[in-house]
């Protein structure tokens, strides 16, 4: 079977098609645009800590999110140089 | 239906298993399907209480104690086997479908167990069942893991036997009823670590990644839910409320993500994965409330639908292409998109995105944390709810279906995989729609503790959390929307290697070594210097004085009788000389024999004389 020559919506390269990028911008966009709609619910309501306060900020998860997740992966990009090892690591270790 | 109410169910399913051995293919696989849903029907229709309690030396057994939390525990157990045995249809070896069995029936053993003794033993059957399930793959690597499997739950298995025994040992009353156990005596905390053991919680942690990808396709599936969530189940039961959990589950829930990030086997993601999971149940039990409780049985039951989906995917693209690495598959939506529809359901539902069931049971734990004020924790758990998309979300699917086109054209899975993949599939969007029926058997009355939130404040329609809640779904939305950004930013970052990572294990391992070398040092040090100063010099030394010292004793105290018999000195030397040889060689007349015998038993004489 031949190669598709031109890129799918779907990513199927390592580097993901143009289209798949705007509609991922999209959705995070309109993700944040909503907020503007809703009331949110008030977290920690009792406690005086500037934490608990700022769970309650405008785009905390959209923060939350990106951040966990980057530092997830940079975290664990840097473990991998200690903790990556060949995958026979058990055959002869044991 | 009396008769089913007073049968255990697990034992309908190993008494079955073993019927099932004596039956062709198609009967086994068959039978097996309706195994498990006789099991189902007679959870159903059990009534609540305690019952069955034979003696066993001298203690009150109780076979079956069914209150919400075992039916709730019940009904999933059996529902997953059902799947899981139309998912295996293809599965033609005789050991395995009577092991699974086996192991399920156990599991509900554990779940309906009303004290110890029964809970130990389900729990020890569930560990060597089990075992045989990483056995069946017959490989180099998968005998090697069992093995590494068997002694790790052994050794959980004596820890938690060891809490057994003194928590009897320590009641007054001797009894030995399964149910919260005291926070002061030791024998709890040896059980806690015994369950935690099972649970994978780190550091004990390391067994699950190992063992369960080298299973078979099935066992797999079948592993991945039951022997963490009885250990959850067990928590729910010993240890509600007891606060320890919490930060344990949190370090479980963030463990699963980096790890699962760095693997490259994709059933190897997956494992890690249970363990992010388990740790948002272990958090739950910690924070203990009721609704806490209930949601954790809750995220156990949607757990076991998705996970077992998620291996079910993963085993179809096994079965059908025999690779497991995310290095070597890519691109198989093309040839597979049914089992990469439907394996996606399941990482969406992992994700806990609305309208699947992961949103409608997770958040009530999240939700609980928040009402008791565990700030940190909270925000643990939310960080993690953004990692399991990014790890088991996006990763898995994104690596197995999408990523590189490696030239793999295999068939869609057969079709009884679809169909056990679609009815998982069915409840994940059914339960995430309409949780109803799922909350309907929740245990919201486990622990009256606090009059605290119930389950109406997060909503148990579907108007209610989609409408009335719309906020909950946004703030969802914009954590997953930008963790998938975060993914799609870092994917150069993500490029997989073949690879697998140390694990906490490396300090049992490496500690045994250290222990070994250790010992070997100081023991057998020890043994070499009591053989260089003791056997080689002391001992020796000691047997020359007991042949020269009485010589030379008898030589200083014949002495004066010689010279006055021979004054010449060499005559003395020769004397002396013959009296040592004859000590040294043992061989005297016998009438200097007779005469020591004769001066000692006169001395003894006179001594008794004396004494008298």
């Amino acid at each position: 079977m031949s190669e598709t020559p031109e890129k799918p919506f779907v990513p199927d390269q390592p580097t993901v098609s143009r289209k798949f990028w705007i509609a991922l911008w999209l959705t995070c966009g309109v993700s944040v645009l909503i907020e503007f709609l809703v009331h949110r619910h008030e977290h920690f309501e009792k406690s005086d800590s500037a934490l608990a306060s700022a769970t309650n900020g405008f785009g905390f998860y959209v923060a939350l999110g990106f951040l966990a997740c980057s530092a997830a992966i940079l975290l664990a990009k840097g473990l991998g140089v200690f903790l990556k090892t060949r995958e026979n690591y058990y055959d002869d270790t044991p | 239906m009396t008769l089913l109410n007073s049968i255990p169910p697990g034992l309908i399913l190993i008494l079955g298993a073993i019927v099932l051995l004596l039956l062709p293919a198609t009967a086994r696989k068959a039978g097996a399907i309706g195994l498990a849903a006789l099991g189902f029907f007679a959870i159903s229709q059990l009534e609540t209480g305690e019952r069955l309690s034979p003696s066993f030396l001298g203690f009150d057994l109780t076979l079956l104690r069914v209150d919400a939390t075992s039916k709730a525990f019940g009904y999933i157990f059996t529902l997953c086997a059902v799947a899981a045995f139309i998912f295996s249809w293809h599965e033609k070896r005789r050991a395995e479908n009577t092991a699974a069995l086996v192991y399920i029936g156990s599991a509900l053993g554990v779940v309906f167990a009303g004290d110890m003794i029964t809970w130990y033993v389900c729990w020890e059957l569930m560990a060597i069942a089990s075992t045989f399930l990483i056995l069946a793959r017959k490989t180099e690597k998968s005998l090697k893991a069992a093995q590494r499997y068997i002694l790790v739950h052994l050794a959980g298995g004596l820890i938690l036997l060891t809490g057994i025994l003194l928590t009897v040992h320590n009641h007054k009353t001797g009894s030995i009823a399964f149910n919260e156990f005291p926070k002061d005596e030791i024998g709890s905390w040896f059980i806690l670590i015994g369950i935690l053991i099972n649970a994978a919680a780190v550091p004990f942690s390391s067994w699950l990644p190992d063992a369960y990808p080298e299973s078979t396709i099935m066992g797999g599936v079948i592993l991945s839910a039951y022997t963490t969530k009885t250990a959850v189940y067990t928590l729910i039961r010993g240890f509600p409320g007891w606060e320890i959990l919490v930060p344990i589950g949190c370090v479980m829930t963030l463990y699963g993500i980096i790890y699962a990030l760095l693997e490259n086997d994709m059933r190897r993601i997956l494992s890690y994965s249970i363990i992010n999971q388990v740790g948002f149940m272990v958090c739950g039990v910690g924070i203990g409330t009721n609704l806490a409780i209930a949601g954790v049985v809750a995220h156990a039951f949607c757990h076991i639908i998705y996970k077992a989906l998620l291996w079910m995917s993963a085993g179809a693209v096994l079965f059908r292409t025999g690779k497991s690495k995310c290095t070597e598959l890519g691109g198989l939506y093309k040839t597979m998109p049914i089992t990469m529809i439907l394996g996606t359901i399941g990482a969406l539902a992992i994700s806990s995105v609305p309208f699947t069931s992961g949103f409608v049971s997770k958040t009530i734990i999240v939700a609980t944390a928040e009402q008791n004020n565990y700030l940190w924790a909270w925000l643990v758990l939310e960080i993690a709810s953004a990692g399991v998309f990014l790890h088991a979300g996006i990763k898995f699917p994104y690596f197995v279906f999408f990523n590189v086109d490696r030239g793999l054209r295999p068939k869609e899975a057969p079709k009884p995989m679809l169909i056990g993949m679609g009815l998982l599939a069915f409840l994940c969007i059914y339960l995430g729609c309409h949780p109803a029926p799922l909350y309907d058997i929740l245990p919201l009355l486990h622990r009256p503790l606090l009059p605290e939130a119930n389950l109406e404040s997060l909503g148990t329609t579907f108007s209610a959390i989609y409408v009335d809640h719309f906020s909950n779904v946004v703030t969802m939305f914009q954590l997953l929307a930008f963790s998938a950004l975060a993914f799609f930013v870092f994917l150069p970052w993500l490029k997989r290697t073949p690879t697998i990572s140390i694990d906490f294990d490396w300090f049992y391992r490496k500690g045994a070594k250290l222990f070994y070398a250790a010992m070997d040092r100081s023991l057998n040090g020890l043994n070499k210097a009591a053989d260089k100063y003791v056997i080689k010099t002391f001992l020796p030394a000691l047997t020359r004085f007991a042949l020269v010292a009485p010589a030379t004793l008898t030589a200083m105290a014949l002495k004066p009788v010689w010279r006055a018999m021979d004054p010449d000195e060499a005559g003395l030397a020769k004397r002396r000389d013959e009296l040592v040889a004859k000590f040294t060689t043992g061989t005297f007349p016998i009438a200097y024999s007779a005469a020591c015998v004769l001066i000692i038993l006169s001395l003894l004489v006179l001594i008794g004389r004396t004494a008298d």
